[in-house]
């Protein structure tokens, strides 16, 4: 079955998955450490638009997404020595917390300021906490700060993908392109 | 001699033919908040400070009248950044008008308690015709409360000027919530 992951293949949704989430988070931190730089303007403000309801709809797919991992089997790592495999999962489980993280504390910091995030124009989701200067500032720098891990992990995540298509001329990347 | 004594008797009992009852704002149980849109989700906030004449008596409307005076540099937002924004040239520009008023002398009675207020609003430089829908919660001898609103658009009024006349991002409409609650003034 071409969907669901087998004991050395990921499977279409997995990989799929993968890679809409890894556009988005890309774009989603381009966008969140340009955004914050910007003098207020029209512009800063469509910004900030895009990369709430993107942000949000990562929330979404990651709820998905671990679902999904849960009751799937995971293709083993049983090529590569065990220190490595821990690392790499390790990795893995690092990028879950960043996914929930950075659309949860971004969700605190817009709730703390009074400026609700509407989902595309569809529906406007409700405020976590109430409107308070202090703990914006300090849900801002949580944000920051994992966002600045996320970008650490991000590089090498990529970088061992990387080094194992070209340097070790494994299938550990290639069987993250296509099941 | 006569003739000032005559415009004193006149000043003296003028007010009582054409004033209705007066009454005096209680500034802790009154609030002006405003909600616009923008990036398709509420943004809100208030006025902190405005003052009034308030004449209004529900059973002589036609000398009823109220002028309501609003600090424009008491406009508060819970983010900052967005308070300090409004402030500026573009939006309220408070340094060159620190004061909108509205002021109104045509009432309507609407529905039971509900009266509609047809009178002008300056804000900024701009002065337009608007009407306050409001209803009259309670109204004892010494008590009254009123709750209302009404809808502006905000390019009537030159409020987000350059890009920002744009209305993609920031909605034209604006809502205007106010409650306003007064004791009755004893002086007159």
């Amino acid at each position: 079955m071409i969907f669901k992951n087998t004991q050395n293949r990921f499977g279409l949704i997995a990989i799929v998955l993968h890679w809409i989430m890894a556009l988005l988070m890309i774009g989603l931190t381009a966008l969140g450490l340009c955004m914050v730089r910007m003098p207020i303007s029209v512009q800063k403000l469509q910004f900030y638009g895009w990369h709430k309801e993107f942000g949000i709809l990562v929330l979404m797919l990651v709820i998905v997404r671990l679902t999904w991992r849960l009751r799937n089997m995971n293709p083993s790592l049983d090529a590569i020595p065990a220190w490595e495999e821990l690392a790499a999962r390790s990795v893995h489980w690092a990028f879950y917390f960043f996914m929930f993280a950075m659309p949860i504390t971004g969700w605190l910091i817009t709730s703390a300021a009074d400026l609700p995030v509407s989902f595309f124009g569809l529906f406007t989701l409700p405020n976590l906490v109430a409107a308070n200067e202090a703990n914006r500032v300090f849900y801002s720098e949580i944000h920051a700060w994992v966002g600045y891990a996320f970008i650490a992990v991000f590089c090498m995540h990529t970088a061992a993908a990387l080094k194992h298509h070209f340097i070790n001329s494994d299938a550990i990347l290639r069987r993250m392109l296509w099941p | 001699m006569a003739i000032k004594k005559i415009i004193f008797l006149i000043l003296l009992i003028f007010p009582s033919f054409c004033l209705a009852t007066s009454w005096q704002i209680i500034s802790n149980k009154s609030s002006i908040h405003f909600s616009a849109t923008q990036n398709n989700s509420p943004i809100t906030g208030e006025f902190k400070n405005f003052s009034g004449d308030i004449e209004f008596d529900p059973n002589q409307l036609s000398k009823s009248h109220i002028k309501i005076i609003v600090d424009i540099d008491s406009v508060a937002t819970s983010f900052k950044d967005v308070q300090d924004a409004l402030k500026t040239a573009d939006w309220f520009d408070v340094a060159s008008f620190p004061k909108a008023t509205f002021s109104a002398d045509d009432f309507k009675k609407t529905g039971d308690d509900t009266y509609a207020a047809n009178g002008k609003l300056t804000l900024r430089n701009k002065t337009m015709p608007i009407t306050l829908n409001f209803k009259l919660i309670k109204y004892t001898d010494n008590e009254a409360m009123i709750s209302g609103k009404t809808e502006l658009k905000r390019s009537d009024f030159d409020v987000g000027k350059g890009e920002w006349s744009s209305t993609k991002q920031i909605k034209n409409e604006v809502v205007v919530n106010f409650e306003i609650e007064a004791q009755k003034n004893d002086a007159k």
